[in-house]
């Protein structure tokens, strides 16, 4: 587990060969590099690259446009490492953030890991 | 490399060193507003979210249109991003002198005034070499004909260049009509420039209300 300054705790989890990174807390400038790191960490942090890469929103609480910045590099990461790239379980107020800045366009929004695992 | 704000004064600037009629356009003016609030974000000035632009530090950053619209949102009631770029709208034409006077001291472009026809004065600012202009339109095409995403940088200079109406001065009217797909899903991703939008939009509906009212 990693700790972010502020108010945003990250944790990482394998699921077969998806990795669910699950931020807990606020995503805003101060918080973005952390996330952006563990993105990094889930893409390419050694051993076999997983197949999938999703962020289970289910604990993220807040989401700026420093933040949405933080999930476009982790997906053009994803992109050139062909890993497939989504979030789940976005609550309310972030997933209006995600689809005013146009995101619901270019990633896989899943309604929960159930679905993002199928 | 030329900042964001730059880069779109330099797209603004024709071959023979005009302006680009889209830059007499309110749309040119708050697509620049825009710019100065991504490079105070990137800077970590102000973050960002759908109901207000929040002031994180107010150092000046020692560019001064940036510093110019960062003391105006610090001293400010909160607002959200369109609102900003409608009350600031009026400085849009102080950020582009800047702008401009920091390229000619930088040698990106030279200013010239020509007379014609004996009286009439006309401002010209020829590119020295034409090269950052150039990297910055090569990057909106390879952002618009790859099939990669975009980095944020590039994203954010597609989508206020074509709120700013600039894409006209270097894509026919079909090839942005063919490219209107790739560029819905990657130009602006980002919430100050969907904010820009949404001050254009509402500045065009006030227009169209106004003229609408009876005399």
């Amino acid at each position: 587990m990693s700790d972010t300054p502020e108010t945003l705790h990250i944790t990482l989890e394998m699921v077969g060969q998806t990795t669910f990174v699950c931020p807990r807390g606020r995503l805003d400038f101060g918080t973005t590099p952390g996330f952006q790191h563990a993105l990094d960490q889930a893409v390419n942090g050694g051993g076999t690259a997983p197949t999938a890469v999703i962020v289970d929103c289910r604990e993220l609480t807040y989401l700026s446009s420093a933040g949405l910045r933080g999930f476009l590099v982790g997906a053009r990461a994803a992109q050139d490492s062909d890993v497939h790239f989504g979030v789940c379980a976005l609550q309310t107020a972030p997933a209006e953030v995600f689809k005013a800045g146009g995101f619901d366009k270019i990633v896989a929004v899943y309604p929960d890991r159930e679905a993002a695992l199928a | 490399m030329p900042s964001l704000v730059e880069e779109l004064v330099l797209l603004a600037i024709e071959d023979d060193g005009a302006i680009a009629p889209a830059a007499g356009e309110l749309g040119f003016g708050m697509a620049l507003l825009g710019a100065c609030l991504v490079e105070l974000g990137n800077a970590g000035r102000i973050d960002v979210d759908l109901s207000a632009v929040l002031v994180l530090d107010t150092t000046p950053t020692g560019h001064p249109a940036l510093d110019g619209v960062l003391k105006t949102i610090a001293t400010g009631d909160a607002a959200p991003v369109a609102q900003w770029i409608l009350s600031l709208s009026a400085d849009a034409a102080t950020v582009v002198r800047q702008t401009l006077d920091g390229l000619i001291s930088r040698r990106v472009l030279r200013f010239e005034e020509a007379r014609y026809l004996w009286v009439l004065k006309e401002r010209r600012y020829p590119l020295r070499d034409g090269r950052e202009q150039q990297d910055a339109k090569l990057r909106i095409m390879e952002t618009l004909l790859g099939e990669q995403l975009p980095t944020p940088h590039d994203s954010v200079l597609l989508g206020l260049a074509r709120a700013a109406g600039l894409l006209e001065g270097f894509l026919s009217t079909a090839e942005i009509a063919r490219l209107e797909d790739r560029m819905a899903k990657v130009a602006g991703l980002d919430l100050i420039v969907r904010g820009v939008e949404a001050a254009i939009l509402e500045d065009q509906a006030e227009r169209a209300r106004a003229m609408m009212m009876p005399l």
